[in-house]
């Protein structure tokens, strides 16, 4: 630890100083024997004063957890020589509120005794928060000479973005070749049925429809459409994060992108992630549950990393946007070149579909005529950019206070419309 | 200058400042040697008294700017050190009484006195000024 003067140190030098030289100049013993306990108190804690040689340590219940949900710490102090008091803050991140427990403590410790400080912490936000910071300050009894350190011996917690329950998702236009929980469009051995056909050689007899085939008077066999998996891949927009008001449209699509993920793997899809922004991030599509922790694991190092460089979607592997895989796209619709991004995906044929995280509430109108006007025409641009998605085939829907699952039904809708326009 | 010196700690109580905490002390005790330079008395035997109560009024300040940092300490701390600041107010009482005893008892005067108490003043300035400064042995 670093030793510090206290306030106490300098003034009581101070006084004892001025008491002897005021006994000095006025003749006065008086003088002196009223500074005498000044300087008295000054060398004696001075000379008795030690270093404790504090540390803390910080055991975290589970480096994984759960945003919302409570974290137990147990921070152990220990101190090899007594401290009359310890002072002891533990510096947490913006992200991470305190449940129960005092975050600035102070101790009286002996020497060589441990003392074990419970937290309940709670982490507001996803994403790996850092714990474990540190500052202490001790003090010896006559309170002359303080001792700081700052423990810097962090431990990570992961918190992973809380489920949102979905009961139906976007599907995909196209669907893969493995079995899956998708109604594919082509006809083949499934259990959906898809329509009748003239029977051929070959066709299984259990396939023949015998009431169709009376009515024609001849044989028909039953169509059907398979189901299948489909490949997803999540399109998160980390150019920008807009803020405010306790709310962050990045938090907000990656929680989204958290619950998509986990409901497609749950349908057997095969789920890839493409984080693009300042740093471009992706995981190639798979499926289990392992997958599932690797697309947790990248979404919850998402963050904001300013650019100024142009980025299209040249810099995305192809491996990781396979042919015919629905790109559901998670932004705030704020920079041009996720738009551009979209624009592009869509030009190469690939299934677009976006979910836009409201940033609208999160802007302020302005105060005066020209910023009320300016956000005006911001509003009027917006409007504009999501019907030129539209016109593009990509369903756009706008994701604010309603929950999720309207949002993704509103996509639903367009995209049948769209597919019907086409046909 | 009583009044200066209420002042002063109570604007270095309420704005946290603590180094107006000395500055308060020092005008009462500025006020003290006023009043013993007026009075021309022989020696003032409330001298421990005035030691022990400005001591206690540095005290209890500081004490009560060290409790702003609103950190929550053990049950009894606040007794424990009301206790040791109640015990360093006796032991300060005893050592100026000590010193009072000491000056009553050399009544010698002259120029050689004088010399050898602005040499003890000096030394003892420069004791606490080097103590201060310097890492005490690593027991």
């Amino acid at each position: 630890m670093t030793r510090a003067g206290n306030p106490r140190l300098l003034g009581y030098s101070v006084l004892a100083a001025v008491g002897l030289l005021g006994a000095l100049a006025l003749r006065r013993p008086e003088l002196a024997i009223v500074a005498a306990p000044f300087a008295l108190l000054v060398v004696v804690g001075t000379r008795t004063a030690r270093d404790p040689e504090v540390q803390v340590a910080l055991a975290i219940a589970d480096e994984r957890t759960l945003e919302g949900t409570d974290l137990g710490v147990v921070a152990t102090v220990r101190a090899q020589r007594s401290v009359d008091r310890l002072e002891l803050l533990l510096e947490l991140p913006r992200q991470v509120e305190v449940v129960s427990g005092d975050i600035v403590r102070s101790l009286r410790l002996r020497a060589g005794e441990e003392r074990e400080l419970e937290y309940t912490l709670r982490c507001t936000t996803w994403g790996v928060h850092e714990l474990g910071r540190t500052r202490m300050r001790a003090c010896d009894p006559f309170r002359i000479v303080t001792w700081k350190a700052t423990g810097d011996e962090t431990r990570q917690v992961k918190a992973y973005p809380s489920p949102i329950t979905l009961r139906r998702l976007v599907p995909p236009i196209e669907t893969q070749a493995f079995a899956g929980s998708q109604v594919a469009r082509v006809k083949g051995d499934g259990v959906e049925y898809a329509d009748i056909r003239d029977f051929v050689p070959g066709d299984r007899v259990r396939a023949i429809n015998w009431r169709a085939s009376a009515r024609r008077q001849s044989l028909v066999v039953n169509e059907r459409h398979p189901e299948r998996n489909a490949d997803v891949v999540l399109f998160v927009d980390s150019f920008v994060d807009v803020r405010g008001a306790g709310r962050s449209v990045l938090e907000e699509g990656v929680r989204a992108a958290g619950a998509l993920a986990a409901h497609y793997l749950d349908r057997r899809d095969r789920v890839g992630l493409v984080g693009f922004g300042g740093v471009l991030r992706w995981l190639q599509p798979g499926m289990g549950t392992t997958q599932r922790y690797r697309l947790v694991e990248t979404m919850i190092e998402t963050g904001v990393e300013p650019t100024y460089t142009w980025r299209d979607v040249n810099v995305i592997p192809a491996r990781i946007l396979p042919a015919a895989s629905l790109v559901l796209a998670l932004t705030p619709l704020v920079d041009p070149r996720f738009i551009a991004a979209l624009e592009d995906l869509r030009g190469r044929r690939f299934d677009v579909a976006v979910v836009e995280v409201d940033p609208i509430p999160l802007v302020e109108p302005g105060h005066t005529d020209v910023e009320r006007s300016a956000y005006r025409l911001w509003l009027l641009e917006r409007e504009v950019l999501r019907s030129r998605l539209e016109r593009l085939g990509i369903g756009v829907a706008t994701w604010g206070e309603r929950d999720l699952e309207t949002v993704l039904e509103e996509v639903r809708i367009f995209r049948r419309s769209t597919r019907l326009a086409r046909v | 200058m009583a009044a200066v010196a209420f002042l002063a700690l109570v604007a270095a109580l309420v704005l946290g400042w603590p180094s107006l905490v000395p500055v308060a002390v020092a005008v009462a005790g500025g006020f003290y040697a006023l009043e013993l330079a007026i009075d021309h008395a022989p020696l003032d035997l409330t001298a421990p008294a005035v030691a022990v109560g400005l001591l206690l009024a540095a005290e209890l300040a500081y004490w009560s700017l060290d409790e702003r940092e609103q950190a929550v300490g053990d049950p009894g701390e606040g007794l424990r050190r009301a206790a040791f600041v109640a015990l360093l107010g006796v032991a300060s009482l005893l050592v100026a009484g000590v010193l009072l005893a000491l000056v009553d008892g050399v009544r010698a005067r002259g120029l050689a006195l004088d010399l050898v108490g602005a040499v003890a003043a000096a030394a003892v300035l420069v004791t606490v000024l080097v103590t201060a400064r310097r890492e005490p042995p690593q027991a």
